[in-house]
């Protein structure tokens, strides 16, 4: 049996597929030789959940999908319980709604680690279906810079930040497997430059938005690839925030 | 003879300044780029930076410097309008403190007021008074509104001094509404816009990402001949 998730389902549903064996696929996330195809959505629309959609699409049209484990509550988006409604009404495809409320939370040592951004974000969102490898080193550094948000639809973003910035937002209550404990998803430090990520067209660009103006950070939304223009935003921001201030210190 | 030069090609227009006799000039970015063997750029920041380039800085990097060498305030906000998009940076106390960049729907500044103004036959220097404004939530809307207006009587003359306006307006919700704005950019040339902001403008022309580029290069020790 092949299982798709999207966001992050509870923590004993996921342990009771892993224990059976079953073959678990992040439909958030991007897989090779399966193009976004933007034809079943708006335009004007999350870049992720598009990718969502098209995934199922394209994974059942390839018999390797049999059901799906969406998220539809508070831990996730107002998107993707509309995408799975109207999937469940239109389509024979299987989707299993869950809201995940858990609040007890488990930590988020990869979010405060010294790790590489890229490395940090890619453990975080494994996390969701297998254990930590153990061989990783996640102890704890202080940090120069946050990011705050989701894990993006492209994670070439994360290469423009140094290893200590911390991951704040969703991406951290991900970890925490707490995806609907808004309270931690609003927490910042303030004394920390942060970037406050959104993907275009997404709904919590309201948060990413208005706590970028509270904390003076940095708010950017993408909505597939970064352009030019963004990227060099970013490294300014880096680079007068981060990087100058290093060198008086 | 290659000429060596620092180069802030936009996306429309190169600012090019010549270390021989630091003469300055502008000419189409498309013109410089398909001339590049007849140059030798030392150092470049804009849109089309330069991946043989010894020094290659970001526009508001270039920006930030370039006001901090030309303005004597200690607190002062410079908006950076394009062809393509709109930039700012906020300094107080001689350090920024503030930064943005309207990176995508800033596309309808300099080039769309340069086609407008094109299209209409419109003098930009001779365009009504007006205190009214469409709301430019985007550039496409904005013209949608500005056509419309046409369509019901108003002058073209009119409804592109509103259109204007309303660009004006967006860029000072983004620099947070200063008493004192300085601008620069291809758009400081342009009267009809310079007057549709409703604070006090102070336009300081096309040049002063290269017066940034040349501020970096020699704070971070770089000595080119002809600086």
């Amino acid at each position: 049996m092949i299982v798709g998730i999207v966001g992050v389902p509870p923590w004993d549903v996921m342990k009771s597929y892993i224990e059976k064996g079953t073959e678990i696929i992040d439909l958030d996330e991007p897989h090779d030789n399966i193009p976004v195809r933007d034809i079943y959505l708006p335009n004007a629309y999350c870049s992720i959940l598009k990718r969502v959609v098209s995934n199922i699409f394209s994974l059942r049209e390839q018999g390797r999908l049999d059901c799906v484990l969406a998220t539809v509550g508070k831990c996730k988006c107002d998107g993707m319980r509309n995408i799975s409604s109207w999937l469940k009404r239109t389509t024979d495809i299987e989707i299993i709604e869950f809201e995940n409320s858990n609040m007890n939370g488990h930590g988020y040592p990869i979010s405060t680690s010294g790790l590489p951004l890229v490395k940090k974000m890619e453990l975080i969102t494994d996390s969701v279906f297998s254990p930590l490898p153990e061989n990783i080193n996640i102890e704890y550094e202080p940090p120069v810079c946050g990011f705050w948000g989701v894990p993006p639809f492209d994670f070439k973003i994360l290469d423009l930040f140094p290893d200590r910035t911390h991951i704040y937002g969703w991406a951290r209550c991900m970890e925490n497997k707490t995806p609907a404990d808004i309270e931690l998803e609003c927490s910042i430090d303030p004394d920390v430059p942060t970037l406050f990520f959104t993907q275009s067209f997404c709904q919590k660009s309201s948060f990413a938005f208005n706590l970028a103006r509270q904390h003076g950070g940095l708010y950017v939304e993408v909505d597939k690839k970064l352009s030019h223009s963004t990227k060099a935003k970013i490294e300014a921001f880096l680079e007068f925030n981060v990087y100058r201030r290093r060198e008086k210190t | 003879m290659k000429a060596s030069v620092l180069i802030d090609c936009g996306t429309s227009y190169a600012k090019i300044h010549y270390l021989k006799d630091s003469k300055r000039d502008i000419i189409s970015s498309r013109h410089f780029i398909k001339n590049l063997d007849q140059y030798d750029i030392v150092a470049s920041t804009g849109h089309n930076k330069f991946h043989n380039t010894e020094t290659k800085i970001n526009e508001l990097v270039a920006l930030a410097e370039g006001g901090l060498e030309v303005i004597k305030d200690n607190d002062f906000t410079i908006l950076d309008c394009g062809a393509r998009d709109v930039k700012y940076i906020k300094v107080e106390n001689r350090k920024v403190t503030g930064m943005d960049w309207n990176t995508e729907c800033g596309a309808f500044t300099g080039q769309v007021i340069e086609l407008l103004t094109g299209y209409f036959d419109i003098d930009p220097g001779n365009l009504p008074e007006t205190d009214e404004k469409i709301p430019v939530v985007c550039g496409v809307l904005g013209m949608t509104q500005m056509f419309d207006l046409i369509s019901q009587g108003i002058t073209h003359e009119e409804a592109f001094a509103r259109f204007l306006r309303g660009i004006a307006f967006n860029c000072e919700t983004l620099v947070g509404r200063p008493e004192k704005l300085y601008l620069s950019g291809g758009l400081c040339e342009n009267k009809a816009f310079v007057k549709s902001f409703s604070c006090d403008t102070i336009p300081l022309g096309r040049f002063l990402l290269l017066d940034g580029l040349i501020r970096f290069t020699k704070s971070s020790g770089i000595y080119f001949q002809g600086i």
